[in-house]
C-alpha cells in the first residue's frame, strides 16, 4: 500500500525518477534479453544444486524494439517541433517546453516563475479564466504550467478528436496570457499555504537545506522563498517574467499519441507561427560547493530520521554519466540494489530507501535519501558508507553487474513506450543536448560498461570525504549518532 | 462558445475513421483501432477447472507484456487484533515461495529488465511484473509459484514488520497531515468495523502477527478460486493459455472461503469530528458521502457528478471555492481516495478535501460547498455541463486503461473479472454514462448527497507546528 493521497504542489521539489531519461532515435531497433535468458539459467543452476528446487523457465527469443518514430521540423520563428504518432488508445499529449524557470529567478525573485505559471492558467487575451478551464475540459483535458529548475512545461493530454483544438490553446495560453492583475493575491496566499504546509514536511525541509549548501548562491540553491518576498511580488514583476522568458526561440513543441500528420503539422504552424521569437535561454552553470559537511535540522519527536546525503558528479553530457547510471543503478537505485537490500531487506531499518542521479542543464548530483527510524539513523548511515565503500574496495562480480545491465536495458523500453514517457525522453536529450546517436548507442553502452570501471565511477566520484549530509530528526536522539561521522552543524527549523 | 464549437464537432466525429498511420500498432489485433469513438479493448475470459480466472489483452504498441495477479482480500478484511495484516501479508509475498527464496523473485523480474509492485487496496491485494514480451513464461511460472505457497521464516517476518512500520512513519506519523484524509475519513464515516477500522495498522498489532497468522491467512484467502489473473500486452494468447494451464492449472481450489458482512447501514444523520495534529500548519477539510452501491443507475450518476462538481478547473467546486472565492488553492477528492470508481467492490466514499487559513472560519467554507451542492439537489445539470461530464468521464477512462504501461488496463480488467465476473464490461462504460438523465443526477444528489449522508472531518493545527511555522517563516 502506498500512500498516494499527499499534498500537491505545482512545484517540482524532488526528482524520483530511479534511473534518468534517455531520448528517442530515428528507428533504430534494440535487441534484448539474450543476455538475460543467459543469466537466468546460470543462476538457476546454481540453486537446484544447493536445493531440489525447480528452474525458472528461461524464456523466449528477445523481440525486436523499435523506437518510436518521430518527425522534426522548425518554425521560422524558431519553435522547434516534435511528432510522435504512438499508442492504441486515442489520446494524445502536447507539451510546450520553455527553456525557463527556476534558473531565471533573481536571489529575490524565488517562486517567481511558479507565480508567472499559476498566473498563466487564468485566462487569455480571448478567454477568461472560467473559458480556459472549460475549453480544454471540453478536450477531455487539464491544463498543466509545471517550472521545473530549467525549464517550464505547459501541457496538456485530450482525447484524439481534440489534437489540433489542444494545440491551439496551448498556443494561445503561452502567446498571450491575460496575467490579470485581479487573480494575483488570491495565487499568492494560495502559494503562501502550500509553502507553510511544505515547510513542515521532512523531506522538502531536507531538500532545502541540502540544495541551499551545494548551491548557496545560485539559482538551484533557492528552494523555498520566504513569506515575505512571495508577499511582495507584483503584477509587474510577473508579468516581466513572463515577457523575457516565453518565446518560440527557446521552446519546444511536442506532440505524443494519436493524430492525423498532416493536419496536426498545419494546425502547430497556424497556432505558433506569429509567437515573437523572444530572446534565447541565459546559460547559468552553477559551480556546486563540495567537502565533506554535516547540517542537523531537529525535528523533536519525529520516529524517522530524514536523511539526504550526496555529492556533485558530472551531466547528462558527459561521457560518464552512463556508467554513473550503471553504478547508481546498482549501488542504490533499483529494489535489488545493495544498500536497498541492505538497510530495507535485510536490517529493516527504512522502506523507502532510493539513490539517484539528479540532473539539471550542465550540472548534477548523486543523491542517496532514506526515511530511517531514529534509533537506527547512525546504523543506517554506516551501513550506506559500507556499501560505498565495498564497491569502492572491489569490483562487482559479473552477474550481479549483468542484471542491473539487463534492468536498465529493460526500463529503457519502458521509457520509450508511453506518450508521456516519450516526450519526457526527448525533452531530455533536448535540454542536455545530445544527438540521436545518444539513444541508438545507449543499451550498447549500458551493456559496455565492466565491473572495472563500476568500481572506479565509485572511487572517483562517490568519495566519502566529499559527502555533504543533511539529516533532519529529533535532535535530541540522533545528535550522537551522527557525532562519529564528522563535524556536525545543528540548523536551526 | 468555444465549448459548444468543440462538443459539436465531437458528435460529428464520432463515427470518423482514424487512418491506419496514427495507430502506432501495425500488427495489433485488426480492428482494435477501427474509429475514434469505437475503441474497444480486446478481451478474453477463461475460467480454469481449479476456479482461476483468467483476462487476456493483447496490445502489441511496445514488446512488453505486464502480468497481474488479484487476489480477493482487501485491507477490509483482516483479524479484527490484526490491524494492518492484509498489507503487511502482502510484503512477505516477496519474501520467499517453494522455488523462489528471499530476494529471488525480485531479481528474477529485475535481471530479466522488469519492474515489479504490489499493493493493498479495499477489495483486493494486487502483484503485477511488466517485463519484455519474452519473458512472459517466466513470470507465470514465478507467480503460479507463489500462489502455490510460501516459505519464509521468522527472520523474514521480523525483517518485514520492521519495514512496515517505517512505511506508516514515513507516510502517516512523521507527515503533517498524519493520516488526513486516506486513513481518517473511513474510520470516521463508517460504522461497520471492517470498513472503519485503521487500515495501516497500529504498530502495536503490526508487531504482534506471527508466523502462524500468516500462514493462516494465506490458506485462507491465497486461493485460485479467490484470484484474477490478467495479462496485457505483446503476446499469443493461444500460447498464454497453455503455460497458465500448465503452471496454475494444478494449484488446488479451496472450499469454503468466508467473508464477513461489510454492509454499511444507511446513514441518517450527519457527522462531525475534529482532529489535531502537532505538525499541521494550515486547518483543512474533508467531508465524505456514502456512495451508491455500484453499477446502479445511481452509482454512474454519481461518477459525472463527481466530474460535474470536482473533477479540474472547470468543476464547479473549482470555480466557486478556489477562484471565486480562494479559500483554497486546490479541491481534491473522487470516488475511492485509493484508487478509482471501478476497482473496489463494497460500500465506498465520495469524498472531496481541501486545506485552508485560519483567517477563514471552517463554517464559511462550508457553506460555500453546500452551496454547490444544493444547487446539484435542486436544479437540473443543464446539457452543455452533462456533455462535457461525458467527455471528461471518457478521457479519464482512457487514462486509466493507458495507465503505467498496461497495468491500468489490467486493473481495470482485473477488477471486472474479479467484482463482475465480466471483463468486457470495459467496453460498456461508456454506454453506461450514456444512459444517465438530468433527472436521474439529480434525483441521485438529492438521496446521496443530502448533510445526512455525509461525515465533516476538520483538522487544526497544533501549537507545536504553529511555533515551528513562524520561527521557519521568518528565516532567511
Amino acid at each position: 500500500m502506498s500512500a498516494d493521497v499527499r499534498i500537491r504542489s505545482g512545484r517540482e521539489i524532488a526528482c524520483l525518477a530511479l534511473v534518468a531519461f534517455v531520448g528517442l532515435a530515428l528507428s533504430p531497433t534494440v535487441l534484448l534479453g539474450q543476455e538475460a535468458a543467459a543469466q537466468e539459467q546460470a543462476g538457476a543452476e546454481k540453486e537446484q544444486a544447493e536445493a531440489e528446487k525447480e528452474l525458472p523457465p528461461r524464456g523466449g527469443r528477445p523481440r525486436d524494439f523499435r523506437i518510436p518514430a518521430k518527425e522534426t521540423f522548425r518554425l521560422d520563428n524558431g519553435l522547434e517541433v516534435t511528432m510522435v504518432p504512438y499508442g492504441a488508445v486515442p489520446k494524445v499529449n502536447v507539451q510546450l517546453v520553455v527553456r525557463t524557470g527556476d534558473i531565471d529567478e533573481a536571489a529575490d525573485e524565488v517562486w517567481l516563475a511558479s507565480l508567472a505559471g499559476d498566473l498563466m492558467q487564468e485566462g487569455t487575451a480571448t478567454r477568461s479564466s472560467e473559458q480556459l478551464a472549460r475549453d480544454v475540459a471540453s478536450m477531455g483535458g487539464q491544463l498543466s504550467i509545471n517550472v521545473g529548475a530549467d525549464r517550464t512545461f505547459v501541457s496538456t493530454e485530450v482525447l484524439s478528436d481534440f489534437g489540433q483544438d489542444a494545440v491551439a490553446l496551448i498556443a494561445d495560453v503561452a502567446r498571450n496570457a491575460a496575467l490579470p492583475e485581479g487573480e494575483l493575491e488570491r495565487l499568492k496566499a494560495d502559494r503562501l499555504r502550500q509553502l507553510s504546509i511544505q515547510r513542515s514536511q521532512a523531506q522538502p525541509i531536507a531538500l532545502e537545506e541540502f540544495r541551499r549548501r551545494m548551491y548557496p548562491e545560485h539559482p538551484y540553491g533557492r528552494v523555498f522563498p520566504t513569506d515575505e518576498m512571495l508577499q511582495a511580488y507584483t503584477l509587474d514583476q510577473v508579468r516581466g517574467f513572463y515577457e523575457r522568458n516565453f518565446g518560440a526561440v527557446r521552446s519546444h513543441l511536442y506532440v505524443s499519441g494519436q493524430f492525423d500528420g498532416a493536419e496536426m503539422r498545419e494546425a502547430i504552424r497556424a497556432a505558433f507561427s506569429g509567437w515573437e521569437p523572444g530572446t534565447p535561454a541565459v546559460e547559468n552553470i552553477p559551480e556546486p560547493t563540495v567537502g565533506r559537511a554535516i547540517y542537523l535540522i531537529d525535528r523533536p519527536g519525529a520516529p524517522q530520521s530524514t536523511i539526504y546525503m550526496g555529492l556533485p558528479v558530472p551531466d547528462p553530457s558527459d561521457d560518464e554519466y552512463v556508467p554513473q547510471l550503471v553504478t547508481n543503478s546498482l549501488l542504490g537505485g533499483s529494489f535489488s540494489s545493495r544498500i536497498t537490500r541492505n538497510i530495507r531487506e535485510d536490517k529493516g531499518y527504512t522502506y523507502s530507501p532510493r539513490s539517484q542521479l539528479s540532473t539539471r542543464y550542465r550540472d548534477g548530483y548523486w543523491l542517496q535519501t532514506a526515511d530511517v527510524t531514529t534509533a537506527v539513523t547512525g546504523a543506517a548511515l554506516e551501513e550506506i558508507f559500507s556499501e560505498i565503500d565495498r564497491l569502492q574496495r572491489e569490483p562487482p562480480p559479473e552477474e550481479e553487474l549483468r542484471g542491473i545491465q539487463n534492468f536498465l536495458a529493460g526500463i529503457f523500453v519502458l521509457q520509450n513506450s508511453s506518450r508521456s514517457a516519450i516526450i519526457g525522453q526527448l525533452a531530455f536529450l533536448d535540454l542536455h543536448g545530445l544527438s540521436d546517436e545518444y539513444l541508438i548507442g545507449y543499451v550498447n553502452r549500458i551493456y559496455s560498461v565492466t565491473p572495472e570501471e563500476v568500481q572506479r565511477i565509485a572511487l572517483e566520484y562517490l568519495r566519502d570525504e566529499d559527502m555533504l549530509l543533511v539529516v533532519v530528526g529529533d535532535q535530541s536522539q540522533i545528535a550522537d549518532q551522527l557525532a562519529g561521522f564528522g563535524e556536525v552543524t545543528e540548523v536551526a527549523p | 462558445m468555444e465549448t459548444r464549437t468543440l462538443l459539436a464537432r465531437w458528435a460529428a466525429l464520432g463515427g470518423v475513421a482514424l487512418s491506419a498511420a496514427c495507430g502506432g500498432a501495425a500488427d495489433g489485433p485488426a480492428g482494435e483501432q477501427a474509429a475514434l469513438g469505437e475503441f474497444r479493448v480486446p478481451v478474453e475470459y477463461y475460467t480454469l477447472d481449479n476456479g482461476l480466472r483468467v483476462v487476456l489483452s493483447p496490445d502489441h504498441t511496445a514488446p512488453t507484456v505486464t502480468v497481474a495477479v488479484y487476489y480477493n482480500i482487501g485491507f477490509r478484511i483482516e483479524p479484527r487484533d490484526r490491524t494492518g495484516f492484509a498489507h503487511l501479508f502482502e510484503h512477505m509475498m516477496f519474501q520467499g515461495s517453494r522455488n523462489l527464496g528471499k530476494m529471488e523473485f525480485i531479481q528474477l523480474v529485475q535481471k530479466n529488465g522488469g519492474v515489479m509492485n504490489g499493493s493493498t487496496r479495499f477489495d483486493f491485494t494486487n502483484y503485477f511484473e511488466i517485463v519484455p514480451a519474452h519473458m512472459l513464461e517466466t513470470m507465470l511460472w514465478a507467480e503460479a509459484d507463489r500462489m502455490k505457497g510460501l516459505a519464509v521464516t521468522q527472520e523474514n517476518l521480523t525483517n518485514q514488520q520492521g519495514v512496515v512500520k517505517n512505511e506508516v512513519k514515513v507516510n502517516v506519523l512523521n507527515q503533517p497531515y498524519e493520516g488526513f484524509p486516506w486513513l481518517d475519513m473511513p474510520q470516521v464515516a463508517n460504522e461497520n468495523w471492517y470498513n472503519a477500522h485503521n487500515f495501516y495498522g497500529d504498530l502495536e498489532d503490526l508487531d504482534a502477527a506471527t508466523l502462524e497468522d500468516v500462514q493462516a491467512f494465506f490458506d485462507q484467502f491465497y486461493a485460485p478460486n479467490n484470484a484474477v489473473l490478467a495479462i496485457v500486452g505483446d503476446f499469443e494468447p493461444d500460447q498464454a493459455i497453455e503455460w497458465i494451464q500448465q503452471y496454475f492449472g494444478d494449484v488446488p481450489a479451496v472450499e469454503g472461503i468466508e467473508f464477513p458482512d461489510i454492509t454499511e447501514p444507511r446513514q441518517e444523520k450527519e457527522k462531525r469530528s475534529t482532529k489535531t495534529y502537532a505538525r499541521a500548519t494550515r486547518p483543512a477539510i474533508a467531508i465524505g458521502y456514502h456512495m451508491p452501491e455500484r453499477n446502479t443507475p445511481e452509482y454512474w450518476a454519481m461518477g459525472l457528478l463527481d466530474q460535474i462538481l470536482l473533477q479540474g478547473d472547470d468543476s464547479r467546486m473549482t470555480e466557486l471555492l478556489v477562484k471565486a472565492e480562494g479559500v483554497t488553492g486546490d479541491m481534491q477528492g473522487g470516488i475511492n481516495s485509493l484508487g478509482n470508481m471501478y476497482n473496489y467492490d463494497g460500500p465506498m466514499l465520495w469524498m472531496l478535501w481541501l486545506f485552508h487559513d485560519a483567517e477563514t472560519p471552517a463554517d464559511s467554507i462550508l457553506a460555500l460547498i453546500d452551496e454547490v451542492i444544493e444547487d446539484a439537489r435542486t436544479r437540473p445539470v443543464d446539457a452543455e455541463t452533462l456533455a462535457r461530464a461525458r467527455v471528461k468521464a471518457r478521457s479519464a477512462l482512457f487514462g486509466s486503461i493507458d495507465a503505467f504501461f498496461g497495468f491500468g488496463r489490467a486493473d481495470l480488467l482485473a477488477s471486472f473479472a474479479m467484482f463482475d465476473d465480466d471483463p468486457a464490461r470495459i467496453n460498456g462504460i461508456e454506454e453506461e454514462f450514456a444512459a444517465v438523465t438530468p433527472e436521474l443526477i439529480q434525483r441521485t444528489a438529492q438521496e446521496y448527497l443530502r448533510p445526512t449522508n455525509r461525515t465533516i472531518l476538520l483538522v487544526e493545527p497544533g501549537a507545536d507546528a504553529q511555533q515551528a511555522a513562524s520561527a521557519a517563516g521568518g528565516a532567511p
